[in-house]
């Protein structure tokens, strides 16, 4: 035949590149490609060792200083001490009052959040209109914008008024007033992830349930819901996880009495927060004295609460997946199940015996109460936005955003405070995206499941957790004190920078699988390394959804008061910081002193919060704007 | 079986984890031919084909014995650099994978990664790989329009381009059309013999149209063993197996 | 596909404008501070100095172009730390050493730049006008709990202090309190504005705070041995007005230079002229 002749022949090639037959020879080409490879692995590798490094250290520096208390009170004092009066003739450091009133604090918040922030989430992803949806989904995500200070500030101005007159109490400083604090502070986390969730369930469940003649809402009820079940959990959690580790907004309005309830659940109590304690009394404190370890006791209690709440959450979601969703092979049949067992349910709750209310009332009772919902989080939105631009807006001068402060912030601007927060955002940043990327591809593209990698995973984890005035803490004691920064523009930026390390680690993750695996066999086909796949085939496209995160990390960055407070800013600077060493004005901090410590500053709190909010509501707008665009290109 | 083999595999065992998925496969892939393996699916085609460039190194519980010679060298020696056994030995995929990029960076990204930048021969080399895919009438006017733009055929015919474009000696090809409608489907097959002028390929296919139309030898698989490699003539008309025969006449199992 | 390109394109051109933003602060940032080579200091510590700090700083400044002062907050054990540990030239503090700390940093240097009265406020609402510095305690120890006991309205009484670092508490807990425990259901604050702002919306609400913080609340007069004394400056001064305390600065120390420039116009006429204009008491006449 031809073809065994054409065979004889040997290879000859196109002839335009001329390349070295040999193939197996240490010296070659390849061999320095697969050093280079080799170097950036391992690269890769040292840099996905910082988080655990970080985590590490922020341990060990709690640690230290908050060992001595707990040797010297016993840990059954400390941790179930009914008083905590470190100012007394006879100091008592007894935690459990914090204790309880945070997870009390922490709890209404979630009664009041997870009712309203999954009514919104299955009205955005079920009810709306592309419209409505439009307007609704920007205007919950905005929320999550609003820094935490400025809702301290609406919390002290507006929010414990209110309770105060509408509830007849004496004082409205209360775990209520926490608790609604709180809790429009978590509906953003937990609308947004429950509505992803609620948007991912398959399309099959719903049709098969309408088929088998369920309205829209016993669908919802009895079919999607169900189905989101293991994501709702999980919003649920994110947001306690907010919650748990807020400080500057609920010191700022649960009155900070170290007191239990009596009864125990009266809500018009006072009471006081773990992380109120660290916010309030950690600039005071003397060093090193017995109330400075307290306080560092009192950090690491919240570390473990906060783990605790985590890992339970974990433990629960997995429970919740595993339940819902067999893994064996044939995943059709394994989604079946419970299909089935919903359609079971549909079935029960359209028979005619078993309803109480007629279906389409049962409807209109629901989907009213969704609406209901959905408005008040949307008004509560509106309610913030126009006390802010209503009374803010007539500070807002050429001057004062140009000029700097005098009068104690009553005269003058902010521009320092203005530049300051840049500058914090962007070394914050400028250190954060580079490890948070480097971690992401190790993480994601290098290794297999080892127990290192596991670790790098569980701390990243456990930063993630961390709350912000634990960064702050560890900030003050390990970069300000211990490596004697001082209090400095490095200090606070590597404070958000370890902030907002795994949100970036995470958002880049997620992106990175979001790249088919079948782009990557392609390009190893070609002869590709594995840098060079990352580089050319996997970051490009992922770069979008990378920048999304970085976009939303910046702007909790450039909100956050807690963990800047001890180790950046400066109450007022008449000049711009000269050198990375020197402290710089911060917005957030400028707002939370002018609202706590400056009288007759009105003005200029109302123009400091609008300026502030405008700042990082324009930057949650950029990244709104990348990820819809993103999405647009997705789908064509 | 005469001619000189480009890749001649010796007792390749091959393991997932536990799962036993090669037992003792020696077969010799002779050169500048096209070769079909088939067999039902599970039996270990495409992950001997996968085995041919390493691509299973990408597969962590994945382990390996025996040999595997491309041109007489084994590829699993430890001095071996597996970027240029991939580069020599080229891959085509069940779906088409063009990368989210231009039409003419698809086909130059082989080339570039390999330290080719000037843009005159990349050009011509973006040129030459189309034309040998025969696609370049269809698309040189909208070279760089993005690759995900074309038809299904479209994108695996730029894949075969892709693969030229780096000049291996061996394709690989693991059912390159069954995502494809039978128009495409022809074009694909007509490319194969004629890319088979210059190059061996070795192709996984479950239609046994196709394998008696495009290939000269067949080798048949079944729960991960190679059961029967011959011309293919020979195993459509007279198998030596009778396992092989009702697989081919579709009285099986 | 070309959407996603271009997507690419527009994602790094926001962060090249943020960059460029960046940038641009810089400069202007660097540009303001090059245009004197000013002498620097830091003044950090106790939030109730800063007021006094902040204006003379800025009296000062006026006059001589060239100074730098900056002035941040934190508290009075970060105001004693940073100087005691030479990260700042000027400590302010609120209230005297402690022990552990005048053993650390034994070269420190007070200057009783100021007195602070510490002030009752109530809310204008509330009909008692004075009270005794017994009651007082009484109220701040959980004796009373409605103000109808220290004879005002039937009104639960809302007790306001300062956070348990604060040297504000530390002094009226030994002058007012003698060291007794404060009520448990205290609310606490970290500033004198938090407790100002509390008092003034809530009608049953006591708290303490400076001499500048009585903007919206009512400053109870103190009844001493029969007759009540209003809180003005004169009665504070002259000490008929019991409850008043020192303010230091700090240095490491004598000071030198701009430090003591600074120190030195604080305890000028003008600089204490500036002291009363912020509503502390003078130290010198």
């Amino acid at each position: 035949m031809k073809k065994e002749q054409a065979a004889l022949v040997p290879f000859q090639g196109f002839g335009r590149l001329r390349r070295p037959e040999v193939r197996i020879d240490p010296s070659s080409a390849g061999a320095k490609r697969q050093l280079v490879d080799r170097i950036v692995g391992k690269l890769l590798f040292s840099v996905a060792l910082f988080a655990i490094i970080a985590v590490f250290f922020i341990i060990v520096f709690l640690l230290r200083d908050g060992y001595q208390i707990v040797l010297e009170t016993g840990p059954w004092h400390f941790l179930t001490g009914q008083d905590w009066n470190p100012a007394g003739q006879n100091p008592i450091f007894g935690v459990l009052p914090l204790i309880v009133g945070t997870l009390l604090v922490m709890a209404l918040a979630m009664v009041i959040a997870v009712p309203l922030s999954i009514g919104t989430a299955v009205y955005i992803a079920e009810i709306a209109g592309p419209g409505t949806k439009a307007v609704v989904k920007p205007a919950v995500e905005l929320l999550a914008g609003i820094p935490s200070v400025v809702y301290g500030f609406f919390g002290l101005i507006l929010l414990t008024d209110w309770i105060r007159v509408a509830f007849d109490q004496p004082s409205g400083s209360s775990w209520l007033a926490g608790s609604i604090l709180l809790a429009i502070m978590a509906i953003p986390t937990i609308t947004s992830v429950a509505e992803d969730a609620i948007g991912s369930v398959p399309r099959e469940f719903r049709e098969g349930s309408l088929a088998l003649g369920a309205n829209h809402w016993q669908t919802i009820k009895n079919v999607i819901v169900p189905g989101a079940l293991s994501g709702i959990s999980a919003a649920i959690i994110l947001g306690m996880g907010r919650a748990i580790g807020e400080t500057m907004a609920v010191l700022m309005v649960t009155g900070n009495a170290a007191v239990i309830p009596d009864p125990i659940l009266n809500v018009f109590s006072p009471v006081r927060t773990l992380t109120g304690t660290l916010g309030i009394e950690m600039g005071e404190v003397a060093f090193g004295s017995q109330h400075y370890h307290a306080l560092f006791g009192v950090a690491v209690v919240l570390l473990i609460i906060t783990l605790a709440v985590n890992s339970t959450a974990r433990l629960i979601i997995n429970r919740i997946q595993r339940t819902s969703r067999p893994t064996p092979p044939g995943w059709a049949g394994a989604a079946s199940v419970p299909f089935v067992r919903v359609a079971r349910a549909v079935r029960d709750f359209v028979r005619p015996q078993t309803r109480i209310l007629h279906p389409i009332t049962a409807q209109r009772f629901a989907f009213s109460l969704i609406a209901l919902s959905v408005i008040s989080v949307i008004a509560v939105l509106g309610v913030i936005i126009a006390e802010i631009v209503v009374n803010g807006a007539g500070a807002i001068t050429w001057e004062f955003l140009t000029g700097s402060p005098s009068d104690l912030g009553r005269a003058g601007g902010i521009f320092p405070a203005i530049v300051g927060t840049l500058y914090l955002v962007g070394g914050a940043l400028a250190v954060a995206f580079p490890l948070g990327i480097a971690t992401a591809v190790y993480l994601i593209e290098y290794t297999a499941d080892t127990p290192l990698t596991r670790g790098i995973r569980a701390a990243v984890d456990l930063l993630n957790g961390t709350p912000s005035i634990v960064f702050g803490l560890f900030g003050f004691a390990f970069l300000v004190l211990f490596l004697n920064f001082g209090v400095s523009m490095i200090a606070g930026q590597i404070t958000l920078a370890l902030m907002i390390l795994p949100t970036i680690i995470r958002t880049t993750e997620e992106s990175l699988r979001s790249i088919p695996h079948s782009l990557r066999e392609g390009s190893y086909a070609l002869g590709a390394t594995k840098w060079q796949t990352i580089w050319r085939v996997v970051l490009p496209p992922a770069l979008p959804g990378i920048l999304t995160g970085a976009i939303l990390s910046i702007g909790r960055a450039a909100g956050e008061t807690a963990p800047i407070m001890f180790t950046a800013v400066v109450f007022s600077s008449r000049y711009l910081p000269s050198s990375l060493s020197e402290p710089v004005m911060a917005l957030p901090y400028h707002l939370f002193i002018l609202t706590t410590s400056v009288p007759g500053a009105s003005a200029q709190k109302y123009g400091t919060a609008l300026v502030l909010l405008l700042m990082v509501l324009s930057i949650y707008l950029i990244a709104i704007l990348v990820r819809r665009r993103c999405h647009r290109a997705k789908v064509m | 079986m005469g001619e000189s083999a480009i890749l001649e595999t010796k007792c390749l065992n091959l393991w997932y984890g536990q799962k036993h998925a090669l037992i003792d496969i020696s077969v010799r892939i002779p050169k500048n031919t096209v070769t079909a393996l088939i067999g039902p699916s599970g039996c270990g085609k495409s992950t001997l084909l996968r085995c041919c460039n390493r691509m299973n190194d990408l597969i962590d519980s994945s382990r390996v014995t025996g040999e595997i010679l491309f041109n007489g060298n084994d590829i699993h020696d430890p001095r071996a650099d597996v970027y240029t056994i991939r580069e020599k030995i080229g891959m085509v995929f069940q779906k088409p994978n063009p990368f989210p990029k231009s039409i003419y960076d698809n086909v130059a990204y082989g080339p570039r990664i390999h330290g080719v930048s000037e843009k005159k021969v990349l050009d011509r080399i973006v040129e030459d790989s189309l034309r040998g895919a025969a696609l370049w009438d269809e698309v040189k006017d909208r070279l760089y329009e993005p690759a995900l733009a074309l038809s299904g055929g479209q994108q695996q015919r730029l894949c075969i381009a892709r693969c030229l474009a780096v000049e291996p000696e061996v394709i690989l090809m693991d059912e390159p059309c069954s995502a494809l409608d039978p128009i495409a489907t022809a074009k694909i097959e007509d490319l194969i013999i004629q890319i088979a002028r210059e190059h061996t390929v070795v192709i996984v296919t479950h239609n046994m149209q196709q394998a008696a139309r495009a290939s000269e030898y067949t080798g048949f698989m079944y729960l991960g063993k190679l059961i029967e490699f011959d011309k293919t003539t020979r195993i459509f008309e007279d198998p030596a197996e009778e396992l092989t025969e009702n697989y081919i006449t579709g009285r099986f199992g | 596909m070309t959407g996603k390109s271009l997507s690419g394109a527009t994602t790094v051109a926001v962060a090249g404008i943020f960059v460029v933003l960046l940038m641009a602060a810089g400069c202007v940032g660097g540009q303001s501070s090059d245009s004197s080579t000013p002498q620097h200091i830091t003044v950090t510590g106790s939030t109730t100095v800063l007021p006094i700090a902040e204006k003379t700083k800025e009296a000062f400044e006026e006059r001589d172009a060239s100074a730098d002062i900056m002035v941040s907050g934190g508290g009075s054990s970060v105001g004693i730390k940073a100087v005691g540990e030479g990260t700042a030239d000027i400590g302010m503090t609120s209230r005297d050493l402690k022990s552990e700390e005048a053993t650390g940093y034994p070269g420190l240097v007070r200057h009783h730049i100021a007195d602070d009265a510490i002030l009752l406020i109530v809310n204008p609402e509330n009909t008692v006008d004075s009270l005794t510095l017994d009651e007082v305690r009484g109220i701040y120890n959980g004796t009373y709990t409605t103000w109808d006991q220290v004879g005002g309205p039937e009104e639960q009484i809302v007790v306001v202090g300062r956070d348990s670092a604060s040297g504000t508490r530390e002094f009226f807990s030994e002058y007012v309190l003698k060291k007794e425990d404060f009520v448990k259901t205290q609310e606490e604050f970290n500033s004198n504005g938090g407790i100002q702002q509390k008092v003034s919306r809530t009608p049953g609400a006591i708290g303490y705070v400076g001499l500048g913080y009585t903007g919206g609340v009512k400053a109870l007069w103190l009844d001493v041995g029969g007759t009540a004394v209003e809180p003005t400056l004169e009665n504070i001064t002259s000490k008929k007005y019991p409850i008043s305390r020192p303010l230091f600065m700090l240095t490491n120390g004598e000071p030198d230079g701009l430090a003591r420039q600074y120190l030195d116009f604080i305890m000028s006429e003008e600089g204490q002229e500036i002291v009363a204009s912020v509503d502390y008491i003078p130290v010198q006449e």
